[in-house]
């Protein structure tokens, strides 16, 4: 069988910018709180319109997990490095603080823990990988994230982007993320 | 929450975290719990104590099933239990921070005794033993001075627990039980369960058009709705949303209209008019099963859209668009009930024409409709025997001397079917708030000098602060029994910390809707503090009040004789579980069920059609759905909704609309750390062209002043509001330093709010308070 290819397929259209994922992700993985650091968060996207004729849309998002790695790259102790199912982690004690990554990462999805003196983000909570899902995918009211094995195309992961459109975030810098957005 | 010890592990986080969280993790989720139920913990890898203890949240009022992750005896994280179907396998931001909860540095760690002036803050730490004591000997003196058991009032909110605490009032004597419901959803249940006779769900999962007015459901979260609405609607199901205010349930309807504040009843009429005129409505069904149609054809004929658009500045076509797509998909179309609807004084008359605009078009108890509640019937204790005191006088809200109108804001409305001289209907046990402190302040008809206060926080949750206060100054005795220094607590005699719902046994509570569950609570960790729960307190209370004779003299020895056997020996002085035991011995199997899994069911599908077996009866005087009212009509209201404008604020002046965010709890979980980080303050809403006029920018200090209070607030300057009101979220601009992320950051709204009642259910109409703002 083909090695696995993890990834996260959002459906941002069920979001309801409730911030249960932003909350789960602390808890679930110790990230320093009262801070505003975050490995995940909710983007109110800009309000369209006049009043009464108003739209807005929330974006969900985190860490891509790219596939072609610009954190990875840039990093002089190898401390960042991506596991053999493609997700993109931090050896905090190789971290030396140079904050390369953080400039490097088109996101802006990396951030100093004080605590940990080190650069920190989303590890797609590889500790609950593959038998629990994420904390924030398995905390969302509407299930806006669906976790899967893209290798597999039983997966439910698979089986979305089969069926979808789908778009990728910031597909002019060539990162290749492993978060799928559908349409 | 203490990071220290965690880092450590954290630093090595390859090395050890994930393989010690993957070995617990084998086999799955639901694995692990029933491990959990057999052996209660598992050693992980690196040597911790590591166990999944299934219990329910209380982070608000949906009690969803949690799973808690406990490494030893520390809760790492609350998960979702996947097995309580009602919220649909999620746990949203507040029931994930309550993890938070039982280690909170400000939680109340011991029995405190006032020892300065109320509100001064100055405490000393006494004992259990004392403080049982001390409240009973509270309650005899109480008694012998006013020889009346209802001089001492019992305030409480709803939770599992409040159960021992109504046993508290009940073993006392007291009338003067003061509950959330008229802070909240009362006007929605009297006006629903007018027409039906009862207080319905809706079915969002099967409904292909949904209407809500102001049920902002997005953030406001009400279990299953907030999830099925977005994530188990059908496809082609459309969202029409009725708000002051673009929230983001409006962000995800397909239409959003911005209505003028106080006229929705006018939206609804016509929408009803539209239906009759057009013939729309379900003729067999109406033929069937409603009373007064006929009445309603004539009641509705001047309410056209054109005169609507008039009051709610919707445009009459669009009236006409909502109505027919609605008619269009009758039977699953649903007008949304709503839960708090402490709007307007008026506002019973409004839930009647959403009632009735359900039941001419039949949309009722069949899929994607709205559905009359199913509930799991617990065994109850049936056998408890409270004793008959002489010394008890009815209620002080409902037995009061004095008019209530200058309760009702002196409009149209007051002549329009609103009683002056009381409340019409209020419930026994839960009072009316605001008629209920208007009272004890008058002392009319009698004194009430006691209070005793369970997880309630009325100095916070009832409009105008400064009423409250007063109230609370002129008792003699007040104790309040809660997890934090609540204002509320701040200007107590006697604190008696509670237990966190982490660290404690709870009843079954069994959760009624279109899908049935039962839950209760298990204690994830021990009490970290000297901490009990309401139980134990109700029972540590009752013992001590039994060594005080004089307590007993004004009822039957007999009586005591059999209090003491049926309900303090059975179920006070018992462990919970065997409460639980009994509550679910009906079902064989359940309790253990319960322990194992943190649910009891049937099963999990849906309930539809209990009103269309044959010969069903309606709980109404006709026994039919009452579009006219019979009831009402006997009693001087109006039987059909009738409908009268409200008062408009002044030029300079906007309106205080209030609502929720999914972050926040009421009052009650603004000082949770990981809650307080989304929001750490709150911002008034201010139409963006009405703040240009004021000269105030985003950002900027505003004061907001209304005829009870003023209050210092950021502003937010935005389209998301209509320029004739103004919105802040609740739970700021707190009074206790007991709250310290909160403490005097941002604004209160019961300091700013007035105090109006709609006098048909006693729900405190909230809405009707208007404010001038100046920069700061």
């Amino acid at each position: 069988m083909a090695k696995k290819r993890y990834a996260i397929v959002l459906d941002a259209s069920k979001c309801l910018n409730c911030k249960a994922c932003t909350v789960a992700c602390k808890l679930e993985n110790d990230v320093p709180v009262g801070q505003e650091t975050y490995r995940i968060w909710v983007t109110e996207n800009r309000l369209h319109g006049n009043f009464p004729n108003l739209t807005q849309t929330f974006q969900p998002s985190q860490c891509q997990h790219c596939e072609n790695t610009p954190c990875a790259s840039v990093c002089p102790t190898n401390a960042t490095y991506k596991t053999e199912e493609g997700v993109v982690l931090v050896d905090y004690d190789k971290c030396v603080l140079c904050k390369a990554c953080m400039t490097a990462c088109p996101y802006d999805a990396r951030f100093v823990d004080e605590h940990l003196a080190a650069v920190e983000k989303c590890t797609m909570c590889y500790h609950r990988l593959p038998d629990r899902d994420p904390a924030c995918v398995e905390t969302c009211p509407t299930k806006v994230r669906v976790f899967g094995d893209i290798n597999d195309p039983e997966s439910k992961a698979s089986k979305l982007l089969a069926k979808n459109s789908y778009y990728r975030l910031k597909p002019s810098v060539n990162t290749r993320p492993r978060l799928f957005y559908v349409d | 929450m203490g990071k220290g010890q965690l880092s450590l592990s954290r630093r090595k986080f390859l090395q050890v975290s994930g393989a010690a969280a993957s070995s617990v993790a084998a086999g799955g989720l639901l694995n692990t719990v029933k491990a959990t139920a057999s052996e209660h913990s598992i050693t992980n890898s690196s040597g911790n104590k590591e166990k999944f203890v299934p219990s329910a949240c209380a982070m608000c009022v949906n009690k969803c099933g949690l799973v808690a992750h406990v490494v030893d005896g520390r809760i790492e994280k609350l998960n979702p239990n996947h097995k309580f179907f009602k919220s649909r396998s999620m746990l949203c931001a507040r029931g994930n921070a309550g993890a938070a909860e039982p280690y909170n540095p400000d939680r109340l760690k011991k029995p405190l005794l006032r020892v300065g002036k109320r509100g001064e803050g100055k405490w000393k730490e006494i004992s259990w033993e004392e403080a049982y004591k001390l409240a009973a000997e509270r309650l005899a003196e109480l008694k012998q001075k006013y020889k009346n058991r209802s001089s001492v009032a019992f305030v409480s909110t709803e939770g599992f627990q409040e159960e021992f605490f109504n046993m508290l009032s009940t073993s006392y004597g007291s009338t003067n039980t003061v509950r959330h419901p008229t802070l909240c959803l009362a006007s929605v249940i009297q006006g629903w369960s007018s027409v039906f006779g009862t207080y319905p769900d809706a079915d969002l999962t099967e409904a292909d058009f949904v209407l809500m007015l102001g049920a902002n459901r997005a953030e406001s979260f009400v279990t299953p709705d907030t999830i099925d609405f977005q994530k188990s609607m059908p496809k082609k199901q459309t969202l029409v949303y009725v708000d002051p205010r673009f929230t983001a349930t409006a962000a995800k309807s397909d239409k959003w209209y911005a209505i003028k504040p106080g006229t929705d009843l006018a939206f609804v009429l016509a929408l009803i008019n539209v239906i009759v005129t057009e013939n729309w409505y379900d003729e067999n069904f109406v033929n069937e099963n409603t009373h007064g149609f006929e009445d309603l054809i004539k009641h509705v004929k001047l309410y056209t859209p054109e005169w609507a658009e008039k009051e709610c500045e919707i445009p009459a076509d669009e009236i006409r668009w909502v109505a027919r797509q609605y008619a269009k998909y009758a039977p699953r179309s649903v007008i949304y009930p709503g839960r708090r609807t402490s709007w307007y004084v008026n506002d019973v008359y409004f839930r009647r024409a959403c009632a009735i605009l359900t039941a001419i078009t039949g949309c009722w108890d069949e899929p994607g409709g709205v559905i009359p509640k199913s509930s799991i019937p617990l065994a109850k204790h049936d056998g408890a025997l409270y004793p008959f005191y002489d010394m008890v006088k009815p209620r002080i809200d409902v037995s009061r001397e004095s008019s209530i109108n200058h309760l009702i804001p002196n409009d149209e409305r007051a002549k329009k079917g609103l009683p002056q001289d009381s409340c019409a209907y209020l419930s026994e046990k839960d009072g009316s708030w605001i008629v209920f402190r208007d009272s004890v302040l008058k002392s009319d008809p009698y004194p009430v000098k006691g209070m005793f206060i369970f997880k309630q926080n009325p100095v916070e949750a009832v409009p105008n602060r400064e009423k409250t206060l007063k109230m609370l100054q002129q008792m003699e005795f007040i104790c309040t029994i809660d997890i934090q220094m609540s204002d509320t607590a701040w200007y107590s005699d006697l604190i008696l910390p509670e237990s966190t719902y982490l660290e404690r046994w709870d009843p079954c509570h069994s959760l009624s809707g279109i899908w049935p569950i039962v839950v209760a609570r298990q204690p994830v960790i021990e009490p970290i503090f000297d901490t009990k729960s309401m139980k134990e307190i109700t029972a540590g209370i009752v013992n001590e009040m039994l060594k005080i004779p004089s307590l007993w003299d004004d009822c039957w020895e007999s009586d005591v004789k059999s209090f003491k056997e049926t309900v303090v020996k059975p179920i006070l002085n018992q462990p919970t579980e065997k409460f639980i035991e009994h509550q679910l011995s009906k079902y064989p199997g359940a309790y253990e069920m319960m322990l194992k899994e943190g649910v009891f069911y049937i099963d999990d599908t849906a309930k539809y059609g209990k009103t269309k077996k044959k010969d069903f009866r309606y709980k109404t005087k006709t026994g039919k759905i009452e579009i006219y009212n019979v009831r009402y009509e006997d009693d001087g209201l109006s039987p059909l909704p009738v409908y009268a404008s409200p008062s408009q604020p002044k030029p300079n002046e906007f309106r205080m609309i209030l609502g929720r965010h999914a972050w926040n709890t009421h009052s009650g979980t603004q000082n949770n750390e990981y809650l307080h980080e989304i929001e750490p303050e709150n911002a008034v809403w201010i139409n963006d062209k009405r703040a240009f006029e004021l000269g105030i920018m985003d950002g900027d200090y505003v004061y907001v002043k209304s005829s009870v209070g003023e209050q210092k607030i950021k502003a937010k300057v935005t389209r998301k509001i209509r320029p004739d009101c103004i919105f802040y979220t609740h739970g700021f601009g707190r009074l206790s330093k007991g709250l310290s992320l909160v403490y005097k950051t941002g604004a209160s709204q019961s300091a700013i709010l007035e105090d109006y009642v709609d006098s048909i259910s006693g729900n405190a109409a909230m809405h009707e308070t208007f404010v001038e703002i100046r920069k700061a």
